[in-house]
């Protein structure tokens, strides 16, 4: 405890900024079920009524309301940003540390192929990938989670790769292998540990920006499927309303857009303290 | 000597400290560094500073220079150089002493130098920037007269090479014209020669020398080598944890050590001739986190009384340029040394062949595929038909300098690097060459422990768990079985059951050592190899290290086969000697043997340039010869070899002769002529007992 206020009085004022505004963003997350007025399917007011005491963002197209939308959708944005860093994390680390690891011909190929998926746009990866995965699939959250990982894991594998190159020139992983372990043993055992550093970084800042994918995906309609309320397919639903009533596109925006940035100021403060503790422990 | 005290009588100090404090701000709060430091450089003299690594001693060369560093400040005190004080002058002022007045030699000269200019260019910018020339031909004269100046060859060639291109003893010529290249009255040489072999030390410290008579410039040489300063220095300073605890002109020194800590750090440097102190060797470490208050040294002191933790103590003189910062100097008595490998028991000659290698010849894998397509040449081979035995039970050294390919043989019996020729047997069996076609009981059988503690252990794994993993993998016992024999693996090594918790940041570099050294035993091992496991420690630490292994030698039937370049160490610790230059074996046999006439050429050079060596003294001049490199059948020492007979030594193998001691000896010359050159070198150098009792001799 002492250790956390410590680090809460060393770190950048942009760090406890974004710590606050993630706060409240999980907190609403977490606890908006408690306070929402109204179900997030249900038909409660006349549509386009504008805002209202019973309605604070006012009422969509099809009579829902949407301040319900917009704090239910929080959780499902956040639940397929995380699940999705985590799932690409831990697919492109698995990779990236075998392949830096045992280095030869397998890294050749590995890599080749990273760049490969590097090489396309992440939008257009995950539309191709969406696109590929057929109708029956596509809307399911699952789906969406796949295609964050498949976006993140080539890049997290990149930077795993390298980390593991540094580790596996040291005399700890020669004894290991002196030992005849095995591949995956000398992984998990002596390589994993010593790039937790990089390795939580990557996953910080690339769960920054998964949100907006998440959320460009849902405005080109290759998120979820309706009528869940995910914040980029709202803003979809209801842009032609910009002129009529801006704040059923501009709450769920606004929502986004505070989201995102207060994930990255907190995620680049979470990479600024593990790199500056890691520093100070080989010093 | 005589010269630097004419220079000495009289007159200010060159430079002056006086009272300095210095502390380091970290972790937002001081730690102080130096405490209360005081000492003089008079004009033409050279100072050692000697200290284990973390005492300070760089700190105070780096202020010397008028370096501040951002988080450094000062407590107390001042520098004062030609009655300047460094400390307060402006930065304009230092940047214009520095490299002018004031000039620094680096310890690794690979990285001091930048690597993409030219040498040349680099000594020009440095003459140019202190305004001692224009350039055109007359820089250009200059450039080539400070290279001949150090000795490098063929000055006008050279100054247009990239540092890549020149072998490490060159280039730390290099930056030593470059120190010298606007006449500075004041040289401070940080570690100049610690990454160098023992024949480019001595050649560095002869230039030393030759350049100091020369131009009568003072030097302070920081180092950890008590028995380079020895060689070069006029007065010693020695420091313990930021303190200055005894301050004295080498030959007393060595003769009358009046500090403890002195004392100790002499009694546990290892000698050439085999011997060592009786008592008085330094036990423990200095844990810079916790230094205590009143004397640092006190918790490691014999002589500690119930003041020492309480009183500080500083530099008080107790005789004509002597001075110790102990309150019980007068106790300190003269060290005294064992016979050396006489008082260790011989031990019974070849019970029963463990490890025979034969004719092996090593390369690493350059072009791979295009190799095999013959589109690329083969890379020459490091290791060349090599041959020896391991018994069971014996340890045998493996000496040479670096590049002589002893690490790489350690490689190929550990199965990390496949020979390209040649067999190893193991226990009469060949041994699978991969180490992934080795059964799981023969892998624990060879244990391998590195030089760098550091790099050895997992930093993320406790020390437990370290040393449990080799017991689940190679006897499959479980967690609760394995803790009982890691407590019994650390006893083993002398730690206490408790640092199975600890994690390697919170270990010094020696009982990370002995750890690593644990992590081998607990698998059981016939033959350990131990590649340069001492070469990275302080002074006191290899002390220790030296002990535990010395003490496994006599009371466990594990073989070793110990890989170093410190022949002291070797002549300590070995049975059976081989020596290694440039992949070929040069020589082996048993101990004495090889420490006796006849000697192989290559193996007598090594001893005449090992500080403290008996046949220190005697110079027999390399003849000159052109730089040829011998053809890769011909013998490698060729070219370098000042009693190199005719030209079949560059192209024709040579011969193998065997003494009745029981020593190979591969050379042209005939042993009749080895012995000779043998009892000459011994002849021209005074006795080993003599120079002690001139306390020339660490």
């Amino acid at each position: 405890m002492e250790r956390a206020a410590a680090y809460w009085r060393q770190a950048p004022g942009a760090f406890r900024i974004g710590a606050v505004i993630l706060a409240i963003h999980l907190t609403l997350a977490l606890l908006g079920w408690i306070w929402t007025p109204y179900d997030y399917t249900a038909r409660v007011g006349i549509p386009l009524s504008g805002m209202s005491w019973e309605h604070l963002f006012g009422v969509d197209q099809n009579a829902r309301d949407i301040f319900s939308r917009v704090l239910y959708g929080g959780h499902i944005v956040i639940l397929l940003a995380v699940s999705g860093t985590l799932l690409g994390v831990l697919v492109g680390a698995t990779l990236g540390l075998t392949s830096g690891y045992l280095g030869g011909w397998l890294d050749e190929v590995v890599m080749r192929l990273f760049d490969a998926f590097n090489s396309i746009p992440f939008l257009v990866l995950g539309l191709l990938a969406s696109a590929v995965a057929g109708p029956v699939a596509s809307g399911n959250p699952l789906l969406l989670v796949g295609v964050v990982a498949l976006v993140y894991a080539p890049r997290v594998g990149r930077i795993a790769r390298s980390a593991a190159q540094n580790i596996a020139t040291q005399d700890y992983v020669l004894i290991a292998r002196l030992r005849r372990e095995g591949v995956g043993s000398v992984v998990r055992r002596e390589i994993l540990p010593n790039c937790s550093g990089p390795l939580l970084v990557e996953f910080a800042l690339r769960a920054g920006y998964a949100p907006v994918l998440i959320g460009s995906l849902g405005f080109l309609g290759f998120g979820v499927r309706a009528p869940l309320p995910e914040w980029g397919r709202m803003i979809a639903e209801n842009r032609n309303l910009i002129f009529t009533t801006p704040e059923a596109l501009l709450a769920p925006g606004i929502a986004l857009a505070t989201l995102v940035v207060g994930l990255n100021l907190f995620t680049d403060g979470v990479a600024r303290l593990i790199g500056r503790s890691s520093v100070h422990e080989n010093g | 000597m005589a010269q630097s005290e004419a220079l000495s009588s009289g007159g200010e100090p060159l430079v002056a400290i006086r009272d300095l404090g210095l502390a380091y701000h970290q972790n937002q709060q001081l730690n102080d560094v130096l405490h209360h430091v005081s000492m003089d450089i008079k004009a033409g003299e050279i100072v050692g500073l000697v200290g284990e690594s973390g005492c300070g001693k760089s700190s105070l060369s780096l202020l010397l220079l008028g370096f501040r560093h951002p988080a450094a400040r000062i407590r107390s005190g001042e520098i004062r150089f030609k009655g300047q004080d460094l400390l307060t002058l402006p930065n304009r002022e230092i940047t214009r002493l520095r490299g002018n007045k004031i000039g620094f030699v680096p310890q690794n000269p690979t990285t001091a130098l930048n690597p993409g200019m030219r040498v040349g260019a680099q000594i020009a910018e440095a003459l140019t920037v202190h305004g001692k020339a224009r350039g055109g031909e007359a820089l250009r004269r200059r450039i080539v007269e400070l290279f001949e100046n150090v000795g490098l060859p063929e000055p006008r060639t050279l100054l247009r090479r990239y540092p890549h291109e020149l072998s490490g003893g060159q280039q730390q010529r290099v930056t030593i014209a470059m120190a010298l290249a606007c006449g500075p009255d004041l040289l401070v040489l940080d570690e100049p020669t610690t990454g160098l072999d023992v024949t480019t030390q001595e050649q560095i410290i002869l230039l030393l020398k030759s350049l100091r008579a020369q131009y009568g410039m003072a030097m302070l040489y920081v180092t950890h080598d008590l028995g380079v300063l020895a060689e070069i220095a006029d007065r010693i300073s020695v420091m313990y944890a930021g303190h200055l605890v005894e301050a004295a002109p080498t030959e007393a020194l060595f003769a009358y050590p009046r500090h403890p800590y002195t004392r100790g750090l002499i009694g546990s440097i290892p000698r050439i001739d085999g011997s060592r102190a009786r008592e008085g060797r330094l036990t423990g470490y200095l844990d810079r986190r916790e230094i205590p208050p009143g004397c640092p040294f006190q918790p490691r002191c014999p002589l500690a009384d119930e003041h020492c933790p309480v009183e500080s103590q500083y530099l008080s003189g107790i005789a004509e340029n002597h001075a110790v910062a102990c309150r019980n100097w007068q106790e300190v008595t003269p060290l005294s040394f064992d016979d050396g490998e006489l008082s260790r028991p011989e031990r019974a000659a070849a019970s029963e062949s463990l490890l025979e290698v034969s004719n092996l010849t090593l390369r690493y894998d350059g072009g791979g595929l295009m190799v095999r397509l013959g589109l690329a040449a083969e890379l020459p081979a490091v290791v060349r038909e090599a041959s020896f035995e391991i018994d069971a039970a014996e340890v045998v050294a493996l000496v040479g300098e670096s590049g002589s390919g002893k690490s790489t043989i350690a490689r190929a019996i550990s199965g990390l690097l496949e020979p390209a020729e040649g067999e190893i047997r193991f226990h009469g069996a060949p041994l699978q060459k991969k180490i992934d076609d080795r059964p799981k009981q023969l892998v624990s059988k060879i244990q391998f422990i590195f030089q760098n503690p550091d790099a050895s252990l997992n930093p993320r794994q406790s020390v437990g768990r370290s040393l449990a993993r080799p017991i689940e993998v190679f006897f499959g016992r479980g967690r609760s079985e394995a803790g009982e024999l890691v407590a019994k693996a650390l006893e083993e090594v002398m730690l206490s059951s408790d640092y199975a918790r600890r994690y390697p940041d919170q270990l010094s570099g020696g009982e990370r050592q002995r750890i690593a050294i644990a992590r081998a035993l607990v698998a059981e091992p016939d033959l350990l190899l131990c590649d340069e496991v001492l070469s990275a420690l302080d002074v006191s630490v290899q002390a220790n290290v030296l002990d535990l292994l010395e003490r496994l030698r006599s009371e466990t039937s594990v073989a070793m086969l110990f890989i170093s370049h410190d022949l002291a160490v070797v002549r300590r610790l070995a049975d059976r000697v081989c020596v290694l230059y440039h992949g070929q074996m040069m020589e082996q046999g048993r101990v004495a043997a090889v420490f006796a006439p006849p000697y192989h050429p290559y193996t007598l050079t090594l001893l005449m340039s090992v500080p403290g060596s008996p046949l220190r003294k005697t110079t027999i001049e390399p003849a000159a010869r052109e730089e040829r490199k011998p053809e890769p059948q011909g013998c490698a020492f060729a070219g370098r070899c000042p009693w190199q007979p005719d030209e079949r030594c560059y192209d024709q193998p040579p011969p193998l002769h065997r003494t009745e001691g029981g020593l190979a000896i591969r050379c042209h010359l005939p042993l009749d002529d080895l012995m000779r050159i043998g009892l000459e070198a011994e002849e021209n150098a005074p006795s080993a007992a003599q120079e002690r009792k001139a306390g020339n001799l660490p």
